[in-house]
C-alpha cells in the first residue's frame, strides 16, 4: 500500500519536472524561433525594397464587371516615398499617385488638379484594383507592426517551405488580424501571403510566381491577389523592369513632379 | 321646448358659476385646437420633407439594391419603365447613384453622386424649389452641380467654386472631372445635407461610364389624397421583376413617429380635458345640491327621472355649446395666426431634424378639419361623462325626503 503511494507520488514528480522542463525549453526555443522569424521577415521585406527603386509593371484587374490592364512606372525611396504614374491606357495616361510620408496625393491630368485622399478613402480601391489606397501607404516594415513566429517548417506540396504567422502587436495600427506568409526554405523566396481580417476570416490571398532574376537577384516577378469573398476576381502585378538602389533625390517625390508627364 | 328654456334659465340663474365653467371649457378647447394645429403643422412639414424632397411616394429598385447600393445593381429598362409608369398616370423619375471623393482646394469629403432626371424629377420632388443659394441644375450646364449645405461647409465652397470629383467608373477606370457649384440646397435631411452632390443624368452617365439603366425610379401619385397602399400595388404590378416600396416602408421610423404623433395629440387632449371635467363635475354637483328641494317638488308633480336627466344634460350642453363656439373661434384664430407667422426657432439651433429628416426651423401651424373637430368632439364627450353623476343624483331623488332636505 505504502509502496504504491510512493510510486504514484514519484510518477507525479517526474511528470511535473518533465512539464516544467519542457515548458522552459519551449519558451527559450520560441524566443530563438521568434528571433529567426524576425530575421527572415526582414529579408523578405528587403527583397522588394532597396534604399530606392524604379520599376515598370503591368497591372491586370479582373472583376465580375470589367477586365482591364494598365502599365505603370513606379519610383520609391525608403519606406515613406513612392510615386506611381500610369503609362497606359490612354484614358488614364499621366494619372499619378504620390505617397509622401502618410499622405496620398492623386494627380488627375483630365482636370489638371491634384487631390489629397482623406482617411475615409483609404479603404477604397486603388485604380480599380483589389489593392486599397491603404496598401500603398502601409509600407512600413512588417516586423515593426507584427509579432512573427514560425508556425510550420518542412515539406508541403513538394516544396520545402517555412510558414510564418504574424500577429499584430497590441498597439500597432494595422487593419489585419493575422497574416500568414509562406516562403521557400532554401532561397527565402515568398510563395504566398494570406491576410485575415479582425475576425480571423481569410480576406485575401497573395500568390507569387515566375521567379526570375530581376533587379540583380532572383525574385518572383508576378504577384496575384485574390479577394476571399470573390474567388473569380483578381489583380495581377507583373514586374517588367526593376532597378534597386538607384540615385534619386527626395524632391523627386514632390507635388510639382507629380504633374510631370 | 319648454325644457330647453328651463335649462337656459337654470344656467343663467347662477351666471357667475356658469361663466367660469364655460370659460374654462372654452379656454381648454382653444388651447387644444392650437396644439393640434401645431402638431399637424409639424407632421405635415416632416412628411412633406421626407416625401416631397427626397423619397417620393414609392421607389423601385433592383432586389438587394437597398441593402447594398452597388453601382452595377441597375434597373436595366429604367427609361421604358418610367415611361410606362407615366402613361399610367404616375409621376416617375429615374435616379442614378454613385460614390466617390469630392475635393476643393485642400479639403475633401466622401460624397454620394446623385444623377437627376431633368425632365421628370421636378414632377416628383420639390428639390428644385429648395435651393438656398444659386440655382437648381440645368440641362444645358452639365458641369454645374448642386450640393448639400453641410457638404458646402465641409469643402469650404461657395457658389461658382470648382469641385473635383474622383471615383471609380463602371469600367474600373478612374472617373474624374471638374465641376462648378451652381447651387447649395436648404436642409433636406442628414444624408443629403452632408454628402449629396446632384448632377444631371447625362453628365453622370458620361462620368461613371454608365450608358443606360438607373438605380432607382421615384414615383409620385398624381392625386396625393388617394390610397398609398393601393398606389404601391399598382406600381408593383407595373414593375413585377423589381422591389417596390412606399415611403412608409422606406422610412418606417419616420412613419411610426408620425402615427404616434397623432395619438399624442389625443392623449394631450384627454389629459387636459380631465381637468376640465372636474370643473364641470364640481359646478353641476353644486347646482344639483342647491336645487334638491326643487327637484323633489318637480318629481312630486309628476316629472319623470328621465326628464330630470335630460334637464341636467341640457344645462351642461348649453354651456358646452357656448364654450365650443367661443373656444373654436379663439383656437381657430390663434392657429390661423401661427399658420401665417410661424414660430421662428432658428435662433435656438441651426437645423432641426426629426428621425433624420430636416424640418423647417420656422414652425407653422396647419389647420385641418381634424385639428378643429377632435378637441371640440372630445369636449362634448368629456362634459357628458362628467355630468353622469350629478344627473343621476338629481334623477333618483325621493320626493318626500328631498322636499324636507336642509
Amino acid at each position: 500500500m505504502t509502496n504504491k503511494t510512493e510510486k504514484i507520488r514519484f510518477i507525479f514528480r517526474v511528470l511535473a519536472w518533465t512539464f516544467a522542463a519542457s515548458a522552459a525549453l519551449t519558451t527559450s526555443a520560441s524566443a530563438a524561433d521568434s528571433e529567426r522569424a524576425h530575421q527572415l521577415l526582414r529579408e523578405i521585406d528587403d527583397l522588394w525594397r532597396g534604399q530606392s527603386s524604379h520599376a515598370i509593371m503591368t497591372m491586370e484587374v479582373k472583376t465580375a464587371h470589367y477586365t482591364r490592364a494598365m502599365t505603370m512606372e513606379a519610383w520609391s525611396k525608403g519606406t515613406d516615398k513612392t510615386l506611381v504614374r500610369i503609362l497606359s491606357p490612354k484614358k488614364e495616361q499621366g494619372t499619378a499617385t504620390l505617397k509622401s510620408d502618410t499622405n496620398i496625393y492623386s494627380y488627375l491630368p483630365k482636370t489638371d488638379r491634384t487631390i489629397r485622399l482623406t482617411s475615409g478613402m483609404m479603404s477604397g480601391s486603388w485604380m480599380g484594383s483589389h489593392f486599397t489606397n491603404d496598401d500603398l501607404v502601409r509600407e512600413s516594415r512588417r516586423e515593426d507592426d507584427y509579432d512573427a513566429s514560425i508556425s510550420f517548417e518542412g515539406r508541403r506540396d513538394g516544396d520545402d517551405i517555412i510558414e510564418f504567422t504574424l500577429l499584430p502587436k497590441p498597439d500597432a495600427a494595422v487593419v489585419w488580424g493575422k497574416v500568414v506568409l509562406t516562403i521557400q526554405a532554401h532561397n527565402y523566396i515568398p510563395l504566398t501571403e494570406l491576410y485575415y481580417d479582425e475576425d480571423l476570416a481569410l480576406a485575401r490571398t497573395f500568390v507569387f510566381s515566375e521567379v526570375k532574376t530581376l533587379g540583380g537577384r532572383l525574385r518572383p516577378t508576378v504577384m496575384q491577389v485574390v479577394p476571399a469573398d470573390k474567388p473569380d476576381e483578381y489583380t495581377k502585378v507583373i514586374y517588367q523592369e526593376l532597378a534597386l538602389d538607384i540615385a534619386i533625390k527626395d524632391d523627386f517625390f514632390s507635388l510639382t513632379n507629380l504633374k510631370q508627364q | 321646448m319648454h325644457i330647453f328654456s328651463l335649462a337656459t334659465r337654470n344656467v343663467l340663474r347662477n351666471w357667475h358659476r356658469s361663466a367660469v365653467t364655460t370659460g374654462a371649457m372654452a379656454f381648454a378647447a382653444a388651447i387644444m385646437i392650437l396644439f393640434a394645429a401645431l402638431m399637424d403643422g409639424l407632421l405635415r412639414d416632416s412628411e412633406r420633407t421626407a416625401v416631397a424632397m427626397n423619397l417620393g411616394d414609392a421607389q423601385i429598385h433592383r432586389h438587394g439594391y437597398l441593402a447594398d447600393p452597388d453601382l452595377y445593381s441597375l434597373l436595366d429598362d429604367a427609361a421604358a419603365l418610367a415611361g410606362n409608369l407615366r402613361s399610367h398616370g404616375f409621376h416617375a423619375a429615374m435616379r442614378l447613384y454613385g460614390f466617390g471623393l469630392a475635393a476643393a482646394g485642400t479639403a475633401s469629403a466622401g460624397v454620394q453622386l446623385r444623377g437627376v432626371d431633368m425632365d421628370n424629377e421636378a414632377s416628383v420632388t420639390l428639390l428644385h424649389r429648395h435651393v438656398l443659394q444659386g440655382d437648381w441644375l440645368a440641362a444645358d450646364d452639365p458641369h454645374g452641380i448642386v450640393i448639400g449645405r453641410k457638404l458646402a461647409r465641409t469643402l469650404a465652397v461657395t457658389l461658382g467654386d470648382e469641385i473635383v470629383f474622383v471615383g471609380q467608373a463602371s469600367d474600373g477606370s478612374m472617373a474624374n472631372d471638374l465641376y462648378r457649384v451652381r447651387g447649395i440646397l436648404k436642409s433636406v435631411g442628414e444624408d443629403v445635407d452632408r454628402a449629396a452632390v446632384f448632377i444631371t443624368i447625362p453628365a453622370f452617365r458620361d462620368l461613371m461610364a454608365l450608358p443606360q439603366g438607373a438605380h432607382e425610379i421615384a414615383v409620385m401619385r398624381s392625386d396625393r389624397n388617394s390610397d398609398l397602399d393601393a398606389a404601391r400595388e399598382r406600381v408593383a404590378a407595373l414593375a413585377p421583376q423589381y422591389e417596390v416600396r412606399d415611403w412608409r416602408q422606406l422610412r418606417p421610423v419616420v412613419a411610426r413617429l408620425l402615427d404616434m404623433a397623432d395619438i399624442q395629440t389625443i392623449v394631450m387632449v384627454v389629459i387636459t380635458y380631465v381637468a376640465v371635467a372636474t370643473i364641470i363635475l364640481n359646478a353641476m354637483l353644486m347646482s344639483v345640491f342647491e336645487r334638491i328641494q326643487e327637484f323633489g317638488v318637480m318629481k312630486a308633480v309628476g316629472v319623470t327621472p328621465w326628464n330630470i336627466v335630460a334637464l341636467i344634460y341640457l344645462e351642461t350642453m348649453v354651456q358646452t355649446a357656448v364654450a365650443a363656439g367661443a373656444g373654436g373661434l379663439l383656437g381657430y384664430a390663434a392657429a390661423n395666426y401661427f399658420t401665417d407667422h410661424g414660430i421662428d426657432l432658428s435662433h435656438m439651433a441651426s437645423g432641426f431634424s426629426f428621425g433624420g429628416i430636416a424640418i423647417d426651423p420656422v414652425w407653422r401651424a396647419y389647420i385641418t378639419p381634424q385639428s378643429l373637430l377632435v378637441p371640440i368632439t372630445f369636449l362634448f364627450l368629456i362634459a357628458a361623462a362628467a355630468v353622469v353623476y350629478p344627473a343621476l343624483k338629481a334623477a333618483l331623488i325621493r320626493p318626500v325626503s328631498a322636499i324636507h332636505y336642509r
